[in-house]
């Protein structure tokens, strides 16, 4: 057995000394490097920006997107939307596991989802079984390659595998509101209604205890009266998150002046930078999960106002965040039914 | 007096509701200020390098036009904002009237030598004058005057140095003085872009902080600044890579750090593409703190969840309290760096 490199980059084709994200082909071969894990594929997830776009190009004729889907992977190894950039998840059982992956973690038979991305991931496609235009499921007979970095989940036997998915593709922000949020916190999430803000209110309310605070800063009123009545925030206010002033006269007279501890943005919208920076109290923090942030509008605007803050990178992954996620659907019935209604 | 807003948004003209650096236009008039201002006679812009390669390239290099370009930015906008790059840079002057609701809550007196410490991006100015421009360190003299809010940050120019040493640090005070609130003794510390200004203040910084028991790496990509940075001694291990290349540069690290990896990885490299390469160098309970203008949010997030690194990524801020302090401080420290900066900035 071949000898693999942690992140992959051994069955990098071209161009070559690059990851396999940004690289253009993969080895699709699925005989395994030793630290690697082979997957019998159940069901690609396909993202929901490569799905629309793939049904455009085919007008949503569906033998057409699976000739589509089938031409990429045979052309990349992998699932990488070429206009779009980006993969998705799969569902598969483990097939293989190499003598150098990280041991006791999972066992031959396990069924996992993968949490890193396709647009990363080799894989074979030996036939769509099917593929319907209006779901981004595609059930397929297929492999696919873990690699040692890679992510994943073992799928739980108590929560249903689709609502398991829709939780684990966010799992990241739970989890670091729980590292981030301490007792006494008065936290905002701004975007606090979507999938991602719902999971971030439930943790932060449960962190920052009867003393604390989290304040919701939501656009549509109503996901804000949603979260009121789940009763997964101290005050909610319904607003523009790029009308600055608006956001932070109204989150000063909530906090008496003081501003938040932690903030954290969720809105996928441009031009919240600031909002998120001025309500932020001096020495504390502004976690962005909002994959509209600007770099440069983050660092020039807390410099721009004298504020001697933390910026953060969101980052989809913390340890533990798998299960933390799982946990809520587990302890909360009222997210776990929202959930259900929503996104399975 | 009238009552200011702390941000300045009561200078705000157009359009309504926004915060004076994006505005397109602000209220330059300096006849009366607001409570909580300060009013500044000004002596020289230092224009940002960026803005100033810009307008220098436009007027073919002719001080005159630099000078005609200069004064229809702030004849528009009232403050100095380049249209084309949207930057700003900083300015050094005396302070010549502090706001009433300012005194007894400021260090400043009239009389005091100052350069302000946030962007003229942002800052209403009014150019009377340009007496002399000088394109090798992008500064210009004016006689003019300008308006610092309650907000703006400001450093004292100290007496022991020059005007001109003290504002070339000064604008890269944020590096050294994060790094000095990230480094603990023992870490393990990259610093990418290390041969550059804000690079050469990191290197010094990160070395006293990790002590005899840390290291400190710097990673340069010209030749010269590499030999330079080896010859002032401040790191422990100095070698020269393509920062937007992960894989050689990774192998590299794992080398030096008997695959151990970084615990700190202080990105200053003006360039793209270089957020993978940060990211890989650095432990996965590490910190990277990009201060790099040229990285992208989307880039750094989604490659570290891609390779499944759990790493705290933080987006460099020009501002912490006491940046002013620590970073002249440390041209008093060094004699090397001191002599390495009057000769190259100042």
């Amino acid at each position: 057995m071949n000898k693999g490199c942690r992140y992959g980059t051994h069955r990098v084709l071209a161009p070559a000394g690059t990851l396999p994200q940004p690289a253009q082909k993969l080895d699709n071969t699925m005989s395994i490097y030793d630290n690697e894990v082979l997957i019998d594929v159940q069901t690609l997830n396909i993202d929901s920006a490569s799905y629309t776009q793939i049904k455009h190009a085919c007008g949503s004729n569906a033998e057409m997107m699976k000739k589509m889907i089938l031409d990429i992977v045979e052309e990349r190894g992998k699932m990488q939307n070429p206009v779009t950039g980006s993969g998705g998840m799969l569902i598969g059982t483990v097939k293989e596991i190499g003598p150098n992956f990280p041991k006791g973690k999972i066992k031959v038979g396990d069924k996992i989802a993968t949490l890193v991305s396709l647009s990363l991931t080799p894989l074979k496609i030996k036939e769509i079984k099917k593929l319907t235009a209006d779901s981004d499921q595609v059930d397929v007979e297929a492999q696919a390659i873990l690699f040692e970095s890679g992510l994943y989940a073992i799928l739980p036997n108590d929560i249903p595998e689709k609502l398991a998915l829709a939780a684990l593709d966010v799992a990241g922000a739970p989890a670091q509101v729980d590292r981030l949020v301490t007792e006494g916190d008065i936290v905002c999430i701004i975007g606090g209604g979507g999938k991602s803000g719902v999971l971030c209110c439930y943790q932060a309310m449960k962190n920052v205890g009867p003393s604390g605070k989290v304040i919701v800063v939501e656009y549509s009123k109503d996901n804000a009266q949603r979260i009121i009545d789940m009763n997964l925030a101290t005050d909610v206010i319904v607003a523009d998150a790029t009308n600055v002033m608006d956001v932070y006269s109204k989150v000063m007279a909530i906090t008496g002046g003081r501003g938040c501890d932690v903030t954290v943005n969720n809105v996928n919208v441009p031009s919240t930078e600031m909002t998120s920076i001025l309500i932020t109290k001096g020495q504390g923090c502004v976690y962005f999960f909002s994959m509209a942030t600007s770099f440069t509008k983050a660092a020039l605007g807390a410099e721009g106002v004298g504020k001697d803050i933390n910026l953060i990178v969101g980052n989809g992954y913390a340890k533990g965040h798998a299960d933390l996620t799982l946990n809520i659907i587990r302890e909360s019935q009222q997210i776990r039914e929202l959930f259900e209604k929503l996104y399975v | 007096m009238k009552k200011g807003n702390k941000y300045g948004i009561h200078r705000v003209i157009e359009p309504k509701g926004v915060l004076p650096q994006p505005a397109n236009k602000i209220d330059n008039n300096m006849d009366e200020i607001y409570d909580n201002e300060i009013l500044i006679d000004v002596q020289t812009l230092n224009i940002d390098s960026a803005s100033f390669t810009q307008i220098e390239h436009q007027a073919g290099g002719d001080k005159a036009k630099i000078a005609e370009i200069m004064l229809d930015i702030v004849a528009k906008q009232g403050k100095h904002r380049n249209p084309v790059t949207g930057s700003g840079g900083m300015l050094l002057g005396t302070v010549e009237k502090i706001g009433d609701a300012l005194i007894g809550k400021t260090d400043l007196k009239v009389g005091d030598k100052i350069a302000t410490l946030v962007s003229l991006s942002l800052t209403p100015l009014r150019i009377d004058k340009i007496k002399d421009i000088r394109p090798d360190i992008d500064q210009v003299d004016i006689d003019g005057k300008a308006i610092l809010f309650e907000s703006g940050i400001y450093a004292k120019i100290p007496d022991d140095m020059p005007a001109n040493l003290a504002l070339s640090a000064l604008d890269v005070a944020g590096a050294p003085a994060q790094t000095a609130k990230l480094v603990k003794p023992g870490d393990t510390v990259l610093i990418i872009g290390a041969g550059g200004k804000s690079g050469m203040l990191c290197c010094y910084e990160a070395k006293k902080r990790a002590g005899v028991t840390g290291k400190v790496i710097g990673l340069c990509h010209s030749e010269k600044s590499t030999k330079r940075l080896m010859e002032l001694g401040f790191c422990d291990y100095v070698f020269s890579a393509d920062a937007t290349q992960p894989v050689p540069v990774l192998e590299k690290i794992e080398e030096i750090t008997n695959g151990q990896m970084c615990d700190v990885t202080i990105n200053n490299v003006n360039i793209t593409d270089t957020e993978m390469t940060s990211i890989l160098s650095t432990k996965d309970t590490g910190v990277v703190y990009f201060f790099s203008m040229a990285t992208s949010f989307t880039k750094a997030a989604l490659g570290a969840e891609g390779v499944g690194s759990d790493v705290t990524m933080i987006v460099g801020n020009g501002y912490t309290r006491g940046h002013a302090e620590i970073t002249l401080q440390l041209l008093r420290e060094s004699d090397k760096l001191r002599k390495v900066f009057t000769e190259l900035y100042a």
